[in-house]
C-alpha cells in the first residue's frame, strides 16, 4: 500500500506538475467561464431572447427615428392602413406615394429602401434595389395585407373584429404535475454527460495507455519492476492518471457550472437542459460515471503494456475502443426508450452501465435494488479489471519488440495458471 | 552472505530457456556472470530479483529461501532506462522510497551518490538533458541510492569514456571492499577481471564453467605452452610442430606472435624442451601458456556460436 501511494504521488505529480497540462486545464475553464459571462457585458438578446444592456437616452430615439429606413407604398386598392404597416415594421418610416413611378424612382435612386403597390385586397408588388438574403419585407408585409383584408371585410358586414380574433385565439393554460421523473427536460442532460463520459474515458484512458508504454520504451520498467510489485504500480499509474483526468474535467465543468448558475438570469435560462444539472443526476454520474472511467482505465493500462512503442497504441487499444464506441452510440440511442429491455440489460453490463443505468436514474424509472446490483457489478468488474491489467502489465513489461495480441496474453496468462 | 543459485529451470512457452542454473557468490568477493547474448544471463538475473518465476529449483540466501522483497537490492540493467523528462533528484527520491526509504533519508542518500559519482550539479536538471555518460552514472547512483547490501551489474561500464570509467571502478571496488555482495555481468573481459574473483559462465542457459578464477585460468594453462621462433612465419612453425613434434603435443590455438600448444598425454615439459633444443629452431619465445578471461571465455563457448 506504500509503495503504490509512493507510485501515485510520483505518477500524480507527472500530470500536475505539467505546464502544458495546468496551462490547458485553466484555459478551458477559462474560456468556459468568459463564454457564460458574456451577456452581461455584450448585449446578447437577439441569442439568448434576454435584454440586458440599458436603452440609451430619449435623445439617441428620436435619432434612431431619423434613422428608420424609407419604404414607399401606393395603394390602390384602398385597402392600406399606415397604424398596421407601422405596428408589423417599426424599425420603417412609411411614405405614401402618388403612383408607381414615384415608387420605382425612389427605390432606384436607392432614397427608399423598398416599396409597394397594393394592386388589390390580396395582392400586390414589391420594389427592391438590391435583394438580400435577409431580406423578409415580404414575410412582413403579407401578414399586413391578411389584416387589412380582416379589417376591411369586418367593416363592410358589421362584425367585431376584436370579438372574433378572441374566439379563435382563446388563450389555454396548462399546469404540468410530473410525479416521477421528465424525460423531456432530462434527456439534455443525459445526453451531455454520456458524451462528457465518453470523451473522459477516451482521452484519459489513451493517456494512462501512453504512460504505460512510456516506461517500457525508455525502460525505466526494467528499474521499478525490481523496486516493487506490478500492482502497486499498475494502480499507482491508473488511479493517478484517473485522479488528473477529473480533476482537469472537474475544474473545467465547475468553472462553466459556477458561472452559468451566475449568469443563468442573462442566458433566459436558456442552457438550463445542459447546465442546470440536479443533484441526484450529478450524484449517480459520480458512481457510475467514475466507475466506468476506472474500468475502462484499468483496460487501457493492460493494453499499455502489450506494446513496447507508444506509435503501436493505437492499434492494441482499437478493440477496446470498439467496445466504447458501441457502448456510446446504443446508450444515446436508447435514451429515447429509457424504460426498454435493451437499456435495462446494457444497464447491469460493466461495460455500458457508466452510461446506461445513470441514465436510467435520471430519466426512468428503477428500483433501488436494480441501482445497487448494477454498481455492486460495476464495482467488483472494476476490481477484476485492475487484477488482470496488472497480470497483463506483469506479462507485458518485459517483452520487448512486436505488439502482443490480447488473445495471445490471455492465452498465456490461462497457461501460467 | 551467501548466494547460492541452485538448479534454476525456466521456460517461455514451450522452450526451455535456463536448464538449470548453479552458482554461488559470497559478500566482499565478486562474481562475473559471464555469457554471449541471450545465453540467459538476464533471465537468470530477473528471476533471482523475482521479477520472473523460476519453474523449477531454488535460490537460498546463508541457507535460507532467497526472498528479494526483504532485502535491499540494487540492480543496474542492461537495458538503461529512466524517465527523460523528470528531473534527476525527482526520480532517485522516487526509487529509494519505493525501495523502502523514508523521503528525507532518500535525500540524503541521492546528494552524496550523485556526489560521488561527480553528477551533483545535475541534481536538479531533466536526465533528457544529461549526456549519454552522464545518464549512465546517475543511473548508477540510482541504483546505489537504495544503499544495497546486494548489488547486480549488468554492462556497468557501456558508454563511459576512461575517466568516467576510473571513477566507476573505483566505486565497484569500494562496494566489494565493504562487504557487499556484488554480481557483474559484462562482456568487456578485462573488468571481470579486475574485480571478480569468482566467474560463472552461461551458455544455452546452463552453466558451462564455474569456480574461483584463479583456479580456472591454472588448470587452463596447465599442459599448455607457448612457443615462438625467430626466423618461421607462425603457419611455418605449425606446420614443422605437427611434423616433428607431433607426438608430443598438438596445437590449441595461435596469437598473434605465438602458438599454444598443448602436451600430449603422458608427455611432460621436460620431454619437449629436450626435443626443441635438439632441433635446429632458434627459439624466441618458450614458456608456461596463462589464458586471458576472453581466451577462457571463447574456448568455452565460441565454437557452438
Amino acid at each position: 500500500m506504500k509503495k503504490f501511494t509512493t507510485v501515485l504521488k510520483f505518477e500524480l505529480k507527472e500530470y500536475l506538475g505539467n505546464k502544458t497540462f495546468m496551462i490547458l486545464t485553466v484555459l478551458l475553464a477559462a474560456l468556459g467561464a468568459i463564454l457564460l459571462f458574456l451577456p452581461r457585458f455584450v448585449d446578447m438578446s437577439g441569442f439568448t431572447g434576454v435584454t440586458v444592456m440599458e436603452k440609451e437616452t430619449s435623445g439617441d430615439e428620436e435619432k434612431a427615428e431619423e434613422e428608420k429606413d424609407l419604404f414607399l407604398y401606393l395603394d390602390q386598392s384602398a385597402i392600406v392602413r399606415e397604424e398596421v404597416l407601422e405596428a408589423v415594421f417599426p424599425e420603417v418610416k412609411w411614405q405614401k406615394a402618388a403612383d408607381e413611378a414615384e415608387v420605382i424612382a425612389a427605390v432606384e435612386s436607392q432614397e427608399a429602401e423598398a416599396g409597394f403597390v397594393v394592386t388589390g385586397p390580396g395582392s400586390y408588388e414589391y420594389y427592391v434595389f438590391n435583394k438580400t438574403m435577409a431580406d423578409h419585407n415580404t414575410a412582413g408585409f403579407d401578414q399586413a395585407m391578411k389584416a387589412f383584408y380582416r379589417m376591411d371585410t369586418c367593416e363592410k358586414n358589421g362584425w367585431d373584429l376584436e370579438e372574433i380574433a378572441a374566439m379563435y385565439d382563446i388563450p389555454v393554460t396548462v399546469t404540468e404535475n410530473v410525479l416521477n421523473k421528465d424525460s423531456e427536460s432530462n434527456y439534455w442532460y443525459c445526453y451531455f454527460l454520456v458524451i462528457l463520459v465518453f470523451m473522459l474515458i477516451v482521452y484519459y484512458g489513451q493517456m494512462i495507455a501512453v504512460s504505460v508504454t512510456n516506461e517500457k520504451s525508455n525502460r525505466a520498467i526494467e528499474v521499478l519492476v525490481t523496486s516493487t510489485s506490478p500492482n502497486s504500480l499498475l494502480f499507482g499509474k491508473v488511479i493517478a492518471g484517473a485522479i488528473a483526468g477529473v480533476f482537469q474535467m472537474g475544474v473545467v465543468l465547475g468553472a462553466v457550472l459556477i458561472a452559468y448558475q451566475m449568469n443563468r438570469e442573462q442566458w433566459g435560462g436558456m442552457l438550463d437542459m445542459l447546465l442546470h444539472i440536479p443533484g441526484e443526476v450529478l450524484l449517480a454520474f459520480a458512481f457510475f460515471g467514475l466507475g466506468g472511467y476506472l474500468f475502462y482505465a484499468f483496460l487501457y493500462g493492460a493494453m499499455g503494456a502489450l506494446v513496447s512503442k507508444t506509435e503501436d497504441i493505437s492499434k492494441s487499444v482499437s478493440g477496446l475502443m470498439m467496445v466504447i464506441m458501441i457502448v456510446y452510440f446504443f446508450s444515446l440511442l436508447q435514451l429515447t426508450n429509457i424504460d426498454g429491455e435493451i437499456i435495462r440489460v446494457l444497464s447491469f453490463l460493466p461495460v455500458s452501465s457508466y452510461s446506461t443505468m445513470f441514465a436510467r436514474i435520471a430519466m426512468g424509472t428503477v428500483a433501488p435494488w436494480e441501482i445497487i446490483l448494477s454498481f455492486l457489478i460495476l464495482a467488483v468488474s472494476t476490481g477484476a479489471a485492475g487484477i488482470l491489467g496488472a497480470k497483463i502489465y506483469r506479462m507485458g513489461t518485459l517483452r520487448y519488440g512486436n505488439p502482443i495480441k490480447i488473445t495471445t496474453a490471455l492465452k498465456s496468462l490461462k497457461k501460467s495458471e | 552472505m551467501r548466494l547460492e543459485v541452485k538448479d534454476i529451470r525456466k521456460s517461455f512457452g514451450e522452450k526451455e530457456v535456463l536448464h538449470g542454473v548453479n552458482f554461488q557468490v559470497v559478500s566482499g568477493k565478486a562474481l562475473g556472470l559471464l555469457g554471449r547474448n541471450g545465453a540467459g544471463k538476464t533471465t537468470t538475473i530477473r528471476i533471482l530479483m523475482d521479477v520472473f518465476h523460476a519453474d523449477k529449483g531454488e535460490i537460498l540466501l546463508d541457507g535460507r529461501k532467497f526472498n528479494p522483497a526483504k532485502h535491499q537490492i540494487g540492480y543496474l540493467p542492461e537495458e538503461r532506462g529512466l524517465y527523460p523528462k523528470r528531473t534527476v533528484m525527482d526520480q532517485m527520491i522516487y526509487l529509494a522510497t519505493l525501495r523502502g526509504m523514508k523521503t528525507a533519508e532518500a535525500k540524503g542518500s541521492a546528494a552524496k551518490w550523485l556526489e560521488r559519482l561527480e553528477v551533483s550539479e545535475y541534481a536538479d536538471r531533466k536526465l533528457e538533458t544529461l549526456s549519454k555518460g552522464n545518464q549512465q552514472k546517475v543511473q548508477l547512483a540510482a541504483t546505489l541510492v537504495c544503499n544495497p547490501e546486494i548489488v547486480i551489474l549488468d554492462e556497468p561500464f557501456s558508454g563511459l569514456d576512461p575517466v568516467n570509467s576510473q571513477i566507476l571502478k573505483d566505486v565497484v571496488n569500494e562496494l566489494i571492499a565493504d562487504n557487499r555482495l556484488v554480481i557483474f555481468s559484462s562482456h568487456q573481459m578485462s573488468y571481470v577481471e579486475e574485480f571478480c574473483d569468482n566467474i560463472a559462465i552461461i551458455d544455452h542457459g546452463q552453466v558451462v564453467l564455474a569456480g574461483e578464477l584463479k583456479e580456472i585460468k591454472r588448470e587452463y594453462g596447465r599442459n599448455r605452452l607457448i612457443l615462438a621462433t625467430q626466423d618461421d612465419s607462425l603457419e611455418a612453425l605449425a606446420e614443422k610442430t605437427e611434423k616433428e613434434w607431433g607426438e608430443l603435443v598438438s596445437i590449441s590455438g595461435r596469437k598473434k606472435e605465438f602458438l599454444i600448444l598443448e602436451l600430449r598425454e603422458g608427455t611432460d615439459r621436460k620431454d619437449f624442451m629436450e626435443r626443441l633444443v635438439r632441433s635446429d629452431v632458434e627459439v624466441e619465445k618458450f614458456g608456461s601458456y596463462e589464458p586471458s578471461l576472453n581466451d577462457i571465455f571463447v574456448s568455452k563457448v565460441g565454437e557452438e556460436g
